[in-house]
């Protein structure tokens, strides 16, 4: 039988293969072939893009060249969600490799947050972590780190490393026992059929009666539309890290095994395939 | 078939099984036909190898 740990490896070690090709509306010098890489799912396409954006300025002119941004299938890709959450929410049940489209002009400002360095994806990043402490310990474990702690997540993060991420973020997950969770959970519930960027709200992991929250408690509360009645045809598929948990998993053990590094627990309410 | 003693029954929950059952489905679905593909970090330790 695995070990949870496991889990956490699995999650870490995620990755969409992609094809990188460059948008028939950019002007070239010479033709740009397709790129294919490995892409991380708890990373962010503006962090682990380096050699795509390497790649296609070979082809181009440079005052043909304005902020890399990209899109998949119409649809702006938004660099500051996790490429995992992209992949599940826009591009799941599709055949891989992801095939996504750079634009090197044209920015679609409205879309899109500008991405100008690494040093943006890391406040965005640290942000997220410190919003997530807010909401499990009151703020008060990342507030307890050293500015040193707070790089090794980020480093960890950045350089795919991740024993050194872990070594810093269990602590961000644990909890006291006779609480038996978080204070609330950080989880994001992201869907394709809205305007709304996400559903946040505060949930906590257990119920006042002392009763453990499921994914189903939770889905129930917030977004009951994504569960099936009984006898109905499933409409919805709701995914984290390109899988279907049951909807009895406890939140908290999700929480602490199926977060994003940044300490959310993402997921993507999708429209189920037809077949 | 005996079970380790190691394992409780909480740790053989539907959920948990099912759990690790998808994550390896989703590795045979996302990584086994591509893991000639590049890796977007690379890891310091490796040396690059040139293609000839």
């Amino acid at each position: 039988m695995a070990d949870d740990k496991d889990v956490l490896r699995d999650v870490w070690f995620g990755r969409i293969p992609t094809c990188f090709t460059l948008s028939q509306d950019e002007a070239t010098e010479r033709e740009a072939e397709p790129y294919y890489l490995l892409l991380p799912r708890v990373s962010y396409l503006t962090l682990v893009t380096d050699k795509v954006k390497k790649h296609f300025l070979k082809a181009m002119r440079t005052e043909d060249v304005e902020e890399m941004w990209f899109e998949y299938e119409g649809t702006p890709l938004k660099w500051h969600n996790p490429i995992g959450v992209l992949f599940d929410l826009h591009a799941s049940n599709t055949v891989l490799p992801w095939s996504i489209t750079v634009h090197f002009k044209n920015f679609p400002d409205s879309d899109l947050l500008h991405c100008p360095s690494n040093s943006v994806i890391e406040a965005h990043f640290m942000s997220s972590i410190k919003e997530a402490d807010a909401l499990k310990h009151k703020g008060q474990v990342v507030n307890d780190m050293q500015k040193k702690d707070h790089k090794q997540l980020w480093m960890g993060l950045q350089n795919d490393k991740f024993d050194q991420f872990w070594a810093m973020n269990r602590k961000l997950m644990e909890y006291p026992t006779e609480e038996g969770g978080f204070r609330y959970i950080p989880f994001r519930i992201y869907q394709t059929t809205s305007d709304r960027p996400f559903i946040q709200k505060l949930f906590r992991p257990v119920s006042p009666e002392g009763n453990t929250h499921t994914l189903g408690d939770l889905l129930k509360a917030m977004y009951p539309d994504a569960l099936t009645n009984d006898g109905e045809q499933k409409r919805y598929q709701v995914v984290i890290h390109g899988i279907e948990p049951l909807l009895e998993t406890p939140l908290q053990w999700l929480s602490e095994h199926l977060s994003h590094p940044d300490n959310f627990l993402h997921i993507c309410v999708i429209p189920a395939p037809s077949d | 078939q005996s079970m380790s003693l190691s394992v409780s029954p909480a740790q053989t929950a539907a959920w948990r099984r099912q759990i690790f059952e998808q994550l390896s489905e989703r590795t045979k679905r996302e990584m086994d036909n591509f893991r000639h593909y590049e890796q977007a970090i690379e890891q310091s330790v490796w040396v690059k190898k040139g293609t000839m």
